[in-house]
């Protein structure tokens, strides 16, 4: 990798490993959503798929979890302060 | 000026100064500031969401937005393969895996521009009510997202057919992906947010 300051690749799962993984989260929540499955079961399960698809999607394919630290921190520290933003616009 | 003051002066013009590429710390620098672009649209969509309601969310096609979820997620899996291609040097898989996020892109839009035409022949409007007009921008501004990915997709082919993209020079391969990839990402939480919590 050009000039990037990439940490050894240990045990990573092939991409279209975690590519199959999204397809099953995703259809997961379908599923969720035709069954109509009430909340709050609904809406805290939602949140938790759309949460480890985010999670993949940045760890593996944008490579945050061989990339420096640095990139991670500057995409999670913006999404903790939306996440308290969202809170508060709810709260409010 | 010493040798350690001439390497680090190297280093820098590499970009290597911080152990980081400078063009890619200055698409993270872009991501984060983009996600708080879409923060601001999001907390405004889910305070109007909480406090108004919105039973308009009822009318929305949540299979066919599922579907086109799927597309976008399976494009993000080609940018992915179309990167390791152009490492390893293989152009014509680079090439096949690019023309076809190319396609899945323009695919996802069209299932967009479906999904906003079915709302308007429902009376779901930019200027209908509070929930047409922060749905259509949320939704919208994400659009024109892939949008502008696909023109980057599509110049970045032409980059790799041209020959100036190969398997010793592929950062903006890299960084196109990051763009993609985070356009998938805000895409997984609007889907949730907008179409799954109702």
């Amino acid at each position: 990798m050009q000039g990037s300051a990439t940490r050894p690749e240990k045990g990573r799962p092939s991409y279209g490993v975690i590519f199959l993984g999204l397809v099953i989260l995703t259809a997961i929540e379908l599923g969720i959503s035709v069954l109509r499955v009430l909340p709050p079961l609904s809406t805290a399960l939602y949140l938790l798929f759309s949460g480890l698809k985010v999670a993949l999607v940045a760890a593996f394919y944008m490579h945050l979890r061989q990339d420096s630290r640095f990139y991670t921190a500057a995409f999670v520290l913006p999404a903790l302060l939306l996440l308290v933003f969202a809170l508060l616009t709810i709260a409010i | 000026m010493s040798h350690q003051a001439m390497q680090h002066a190297e280093d820098f013009r590499a970009g290597h100064a911080l152990g980081l590429d400078h063009r890619k710390l200055g698409m993270w620098l872009f991501i984060a500031s983009e996600v708080m672009f879409f923060g601001g649209l999001i907390s405004a969509y889910l305070h109007y969401k909480y406090t108004l309601g919105f039973p308009e969310t009822t009318d929305l096609n949540v299979v066919l937005v599922g579907i086109n979820t799927m597309v976008l997620l399976t494009s993000s899996y080609t940018v992915v393969s179309a990167l390791t291609a152009i490492r390893q040097g293989r152009q014509g898989r680079f090439a096949a895996l690019l023309l076809l996020t190319i396609l899945l892109g323009v695919a996802f839009l069209t299932g967009q521009l479906y999904e906003f035409a079915d709302l308007y022949r429902q009376g779901v409007t930019l200027t209908s009510g509070v929930f047409g007009s922060s749905f259509f921008t949320l939704t919208g501004f994400h659009g024109l997202h892939v949008a502008v990915g696909v023109l980057w997709a599509i110049v970045t082919l032409f980059r790799g057919l041209r020959g100036t993209l190969n398997a010793e020079h592929n950062m903006a391969v890299e960084i196109f992906g990051l763009y993609w990839h985070f356009v998938d990402i805000v895409w997984i939480v609007l889907f949730t947010q907008i179409y799954l919590i109702v």
